[in-house]
């Protein structure tokens, strides 16, 4: 059961950024290619965790989470350009 | 343990200050689209709260991946909403 949220946490964000970077693609609006790459961090994250999870003699605790961070860091980045 | 707690720290803020973002365009704009977004970052920053309390066994605790999960689900609505209109 958790191993299936896990799994739906790393495929919804993923989708989030797939349709988030098409968007971007269509349309040209940076928000959406921050917001995208965001996406694809925390996906990453989803994933590594999995990885994690299957995984456990590999340490991922903290650097599952190095994804996460430059996602965000990169939509603030978007956020804090788009607002000026 | 302190740089996951450092990194878990960041990530909140990070969604916090997104939050604000989002909160902002979507007053300026009451695009459905922003408060949406305000709305999943919201839920990813107070999911980053328990992973912080309950330490580092909490991470494989499936119910708080529900929580981030509801919060993509929330943004998978806002793209397809947006699309629709």
């Amino acid at each position: 059961m958790a191993t299936l949220v896990y799994l739906l946490c790393s495929l919804t964000s993923m989708a989030c950024a797939y349709l988030l970077l098409r968007g971007y693609r269509r349309s040209g609006v940076a928000l959406l290619l921050w917001s995208g790459l965001c996406f694809m961090g925390l996906g990453l994250n989803n994933v590594l965790f999995l990885i994690d999870v299957r995984y456990p003699e590999i340490p991922l605790l903290t650097w599952r989470k190095v994804p996460a961070v430059i996602g965000v860091s990169l939509l603030l980045y978007g956020l804090v350009g788009d607002s000026k | 343990m302190k740089l996951n707690n450092f990194m878990l720290g960041m990530l909140m803020m990070g969604f916090f200050v997104a939050t604000l973002f989002f909160w902002r365009f979507w007053k300026r704009t009451r695009d459905r689209f922003f408060a949406l977004f305000a709305l999943a970052f919201g839920i990813l920053c107070v999911n980053q709260v328990p992973l912080l309390m309950l330490g580092e066994a909490s991470e494989y605790r499936g119910w708080l991946y529900v929580i981030r999960l509801t919060a993509f689900l929330v943004i998978l609505v806002a793209i397809v909403d947006k699309n629709r209109h």
